[in-house]
C-alpha cells in the first residue's frame, strides 16, 4: 500500500517538471530559430529591403551622382508618364512578356510531357533542353547574332531554301522585337522543362491508372487529371516567368541595345540607360518602382488565374 | 549571458560589414605631400589605351615615367571603351570610390563639370591660352564649360571622307573631283551603289559611319552647311539647316546604304570595299597586316563642303576627378600622359592623331596617308560644340530619334522641335 501511495506523490512532480523543461526548452528553441534566421534576415535587409527603401527614397529626388539633389516630390513620377521613351519600353515588355510567357510555357509543357514518357535518348534530350540556360546569355545571344545576320546568317539561308527574300531581322522596326522573343522563348525553356517534368513524375499513378480503367483517353487524362495535379508548379514557372520576362536585359544590350529607334527598348533597359549613361538616378528609380509595380500587378493576376483555374 | 555573446556576434558581424561597405579602401590625402613621400592609390579611368599585350605595355611605360616622381604611389588603371564609360564613372561615385584621373571624349566634359565631378585645371595653370599653344585650339571648346577648363586634350579624333578611285572610274566618275556638297555626294552615291537583280544593295553608294545612330553623321553633315549643333549650350539645328540635313540623311537610307549596315571587325566599310565612299576614322593600316598597299593606293581622301569645309573632330580628353584625394598626383600623370612620345603612342594604338601642336609632323601622321590627312585638317574641326549640361541625355535621344525619322516612324521636324525642346 505504501508503494502505492508513494507513486502518484512521485509523479505529479515528475509532471511537473517536464513541463518546466519545456518551456526552458521552447525558449531555446526560439533563440536557436533566431539565430538561425539572423543570417537570411540580415542578407535580406542588407541586399532587400534597404535598397527598396533606397530606391523608394531615391525616386523622390533629383540625384544625378553630382554634389547636390533637391527633393522632387513625385516630380520624377509625373516626368515618367510623359517619357515617350518610358512608354515605349514600358509597352515593349508587357507585350514581350504577354508573348514570351505563355508560348514558352507550353512549349516547355509539351516538351516534358514528351520527355515523361520512356523514350530512347531521353538523357540526351533532357541535356540538350537544358543547355541554352546554362549558357551564358552573351554567348547566346552573340550565337543568334551569328544566325539573324542578313548577310551570312542561317535564317536567311534557311528561308531562302524555300525562296523567301532575306530579313533584315534585327535592322528591321517591325521584326527586331519578335526576333528576341524567339531567342527569349528558347532561352528560357530548359529550366521550365525541368520543372515541369518534375511536377509530371509527381502525379499520382492510381489517379491515372484509375482514369484508365475509367476508360478516359490522353487528352481526357492530361485535362482532368495531370493538369489538376501541376496546379501549384504552374503558378510557380508562371510567377518566375514573369519576373523573368520583365527583368530581360542582357540579350537586348547585346544584340540591339534597344534599337532600332527604341523599337527593342524595355524597361531595364531604359532604366540602365537613365542610371548609368544618363546619370539621372532619381529619375531611374522612379521607374524602378514602377516596374515593381507593374510585376506585382502581373502576379497578382496570375494569383487570380490560378484561384478561376483551381475553382474549375 | 548567451544573449550578451549573440549580440556581440552580430554586433561584430555588422561591423564588418560596414566596414567592408564603407571608407576603408579611400586613401588619405596626398595633396601637398612631397611627391616623393606621398602614398596611396591612384584611380585612372581611360579609353585611351586598349586592354592589350601592346596596351597595358605602353600604360605601364606611362607609369613608370610617373613614378619617377611619384615613387611610392601605385597606379590602377580600368581601361575602359568610351561605351562603358559612364556606367563606370556613376558606379564609381556611388560606390564611393571615385576615380582620380578620368578621360573621357567630347561632349562629356560639360555634363561633368556641372554635377562638380571634374577639376578645375585652371588650378594647374591651364588656360586656353596654353591649349592654343600647347595643344589642338580646336578642342577647347569640348574642355570648356563655363569659361574654364576641366580636361586636357589626348589625341584627335578626326573622320573625312574617302573614295575608292576605282569605284569611281568605273561609275563614269572623275576620283579627281571628289562630290563635297551633300547634293553632289548623293549623286555620285546613287550612281556607285550596286544591286543584285532583286534590287539588294551589294555595294553601298556611300558609308554613313551610323550603324548604332545618326548622331555624329548628323552633326557632322549639319556642321558641313555651316551651321554648329549648338552655340552657347542652346540649340541651333531645329530649322531649314536642320530639317534639310536630316531629308538627306533619309533619302540615303535604303537608298544608297542600307540601314544599320557593319562589317565584323567594325571597319569603315569603304576601306574593306563595302562602300564605294563613305566616313573614315583618323588613320589607315597600309600595311600587308592591314588593307594592304594597293586597297591604299585606291583611295583619296576628302573633306565634307556644303557651304563650309570641316572635319569632325572628337577626342580623348584627360581630367582631374573633383574628389580625387591626390589631385597634385592626378595632375602630375596627366603630364606624363601629354608628353609628345606618350601621345604619339596613344594615337597609333588608336589610329587617332596626337593633340599636339605640330600633330601634321607627327610619327602618327608620318605612317599613313589617312592620318596625315585629316592631322593637316584640324583647322577645320567641328564638333557637337557647346553642349547643354544634359549632353549625357541627349546623346541617346539624337541616337534614338534620329533614327526614328530616317526609318520613317516619326516627322522629321518634329524630331528636331522635340530634341530641341528636350536640351537644357
Amino acid at each position: 500500500m505504501s508503494t502505492t501511495l508513494e507513486r502518484p506523490a512521485l509523479a505529479t512532480p515528475r509532471k511537473v517538471t517536464p513541463a518546466k523543461d519545456s518551456r526552458t526548452l521552447l525558449k531555446s528553441q526560439v533563440r536557436t530559430g533566431w539565430a538561425l534566421l539572423a543570417p537570411a534576415l540580415l542578407h535580406s535587409g542588407v541586399f532587400i529591403v534597404i535598397p527598396v527603401i533606397a530606391v523608394l527614397v531615391l525616386s523622390l529626388t533629383d540625384y544625378s551622382f553630382g554634389d547636390t539633389w533637391a527633393w522632387v516630390g513625385f516630380g520624377n513620377y509625373a516626368d515618367l508618364f510623359r517619357d515617350v521613351d518610358f512608354q515605349a519600353s514600358l509597352w515593349h515588355t508587357v507585350l514581350y512578356a504577354i508573348v514570351v510567357i505563355p508560348i514558352s510555357m507550353a512549349i516547355a509543357l509539351a516538351v516534358a510531357v514528351g520527355l515523361n514518357q520512356k523514350i530512347r535518348g531521353l538523357t540526351f534530350f533532357r541535356t540538350a533542353y537544358y543547355i541554352p540556360t546554362v549558357t551564358a546569355t552573351v554567348a547566346v545571344a552573340t550565337i543568334w547574332l551569328w544566325i539573324y545576320n542578313p548577310g551570312s546568317g542561317l535564317a536567311n539561308g534557311f528561308l531562302s531554301l524555300f525562296g523567301f527574300a532575306p530579313n533584315r531581322w534585327l535592322a528591321d522596326p517591325a521584326t527586331a522585337l519578335p526576333s528576341l522573343m524567339v531567342v527569349g522563348i528558347w532561352q528560357g525553356l530548359g529550366t521550365k522543362v525541368i520543372i515541369y517534368l518534375a511536377a509530371l513524375q509527381t502525379v499520382s499513378r492510381d489517379l491515372l491508372e484509375s482514369a484508365d480503367l475509367d476508360g478516359a483517353g490522353r487528352w481526357q487524362k492530361f485535362a482532368n487529371v495531370t493538369w489538376p495535379a501541376i496546379g501549384p508548379v504552374q503558378f510557380f514557372v508562371l510567377i518566375t516567368s514573369i519576373v523573368g520576362t520583365f527583368q530581360v536585359f542582357d540579350l537586348v544590350y547585346v544584340m540591339t541595345q534597344g534599337g532600332p529607334g527604341s523599337e527593342t527598348r524595355v524597361l531595364v533597359m531604359d532604366i540602365y540607360q537613365n542610371a548609368f549613361q544618363d546619370l539621372k538616378l532619381g529619375y531611374a528609380s522612379a521607374e524602378t518602382v514602377i516596374m515593381m509595380i507593374v510585376i506585382a500587378l502581373f502576379i497578382g493576376v496570375g494569383r487570380l488565374l490560378q484561384k478561376a483555374d483551381a475553382n474549375d | 549571458m548567451r544573449r550578451g555573446v549573440g549580440l556581440t556576434l552580430l554586433a561584430a558581424a555588422l561591423s564588418v560589414v560596414v566596414s567592408s561597405c564603407g571608407n576603408g579602401v579611400i586613401d588619405k590625402s596626398t595633396d601637398g605631400v612631397p611627391p616623393a613621400e606621398a602614398t596611396g592609390t591612384l584611380r585612372v579611368l581611360l579609353p585611351s589605351f586598349p586592354p592589350s599585350t601592346k596596351g597595358k605595355e605602353e600604360f605601364q611605360k606611362v607609369v613608370d615615367d610617373f613614378h619617377k616622381t611619384y615613387p611610392k604611389m601605385k597606379v590602377e588603371p580600368d581601361f575602359a571603351t568610351y561605351k562603358n564609360l559612364n556606367e563606370k564613372m556613376s558606379t564609381s561615385i556611388a560606390a564611393g570610390i571615385p576615380y582620380d584621373v578620368m578621360v573621357t571624349g567630347v561632349g562629356w566634359v560639360q555634363p561633368f563639370a556641372s554635377k562638380n565631378i571634374f577639376e578645375d585645371l585652371g588650378k594647374y595653370g591651364v588656360t586656353p591660352d596654353v591649349i592654343k599653344e600647347k595643344s589642338t585650339p580646336a578642342l577647347i571648346p569640348a574642355v570648356t564649360y563655363d569659361k574654364k577648363l576641366y580636361a586636357y586634350p589626348l589625341i584627335a579624333d578626326a573622320r573625312a571622307v574617302a573614295l575608292r578611285k576605282s569605284a569611281f572610274r568605273e561609275a563614269g566618275l572623275d576620283p579627281d573631283k571628289p562630290p563635297t556638297s551633300l547634293a553632289e555626294i548623293k549623286v555620285a552615291a546613287e550612281k556607285l551603289t550596286k544591286r543584285d537583280k532583286d534590287g539588294n544593295i551589294t555595294r553601298s553608294g556611300f558609308d554613313l559611319a551610323s550603324a548604332t545612330g545618326f548622331r555624329q553623321s548628323f552633326v557632322t553633315f549639319l556642321a558641313s552647311t555651316g551651321t554648329p549643333l549648338y552655340v552657347g549650350g542652346e540649340p541651333n539645328f531645329d530649322n531649314k539647316a536642320g530639317l534639310d540635313t536630316l531629308l538627306w540623311i533619309k533619302s540615303m537610307i535604303n537608298n544608297v546604304q542600307p540601314y544599320g549596315q557593319t562589317n565584323a571587325a567594325q571597319q569603315p566599310l569603304v576601306l574593306t570595299g563595302e562602300a564605294a565612299m563613305g566616313i573614315v576614322n583618323g588613320g589607315v593600316d597600309c600595311s600587308a597586316d592591314g588593307i594592304g598597299q594597293k586597297n591604299c593606293d585606291d583611295l583619296k581622301f576628302f573633306r565634307f563642303n556644303s557651304g563650309k569645309e570641316i572635319e569632325y573632330v572628337g577626342g580623348d580628353l584627360a581630367s582631374i576627378g573633383s574628389r580625387s584625394r591626390h589631385k597634385d598626383a592626378a595632375w602630375a600623370f596627366i603630364q606624363t600622359l601629354t608628353q609628345p612620345t606618350t601621345l604619339d603612342a596613344i594615337a597609333k594604338l588608336n589610329k587617332k592623331v596626337p593633340a599636339y601642336k605640330d600633330a601634321s609632323n607627327s610619327p602618327q601622321a608620318k605612317s599613313n596617308p589617312l592620318s596625315q590627312f585629316v592631322a593637316d585638317g584640324l583647322v577645320y574641326a567641328v564638333n557637337e560644340n557647346e553642349v547643354p549640361s544634359n549632353w549625357l541625355e541627349m546623346r541617346g535621344n539624337f541616337d534614338i530619334q534620329l533614327t526614328q525619322a530616317v526609318l520613317g516612324q516619326k516627322d522629321p521636324a518634329k524630331v528636331l522641335h522635340n530634341l530641341a525642346g528636350q536640351s537644357r
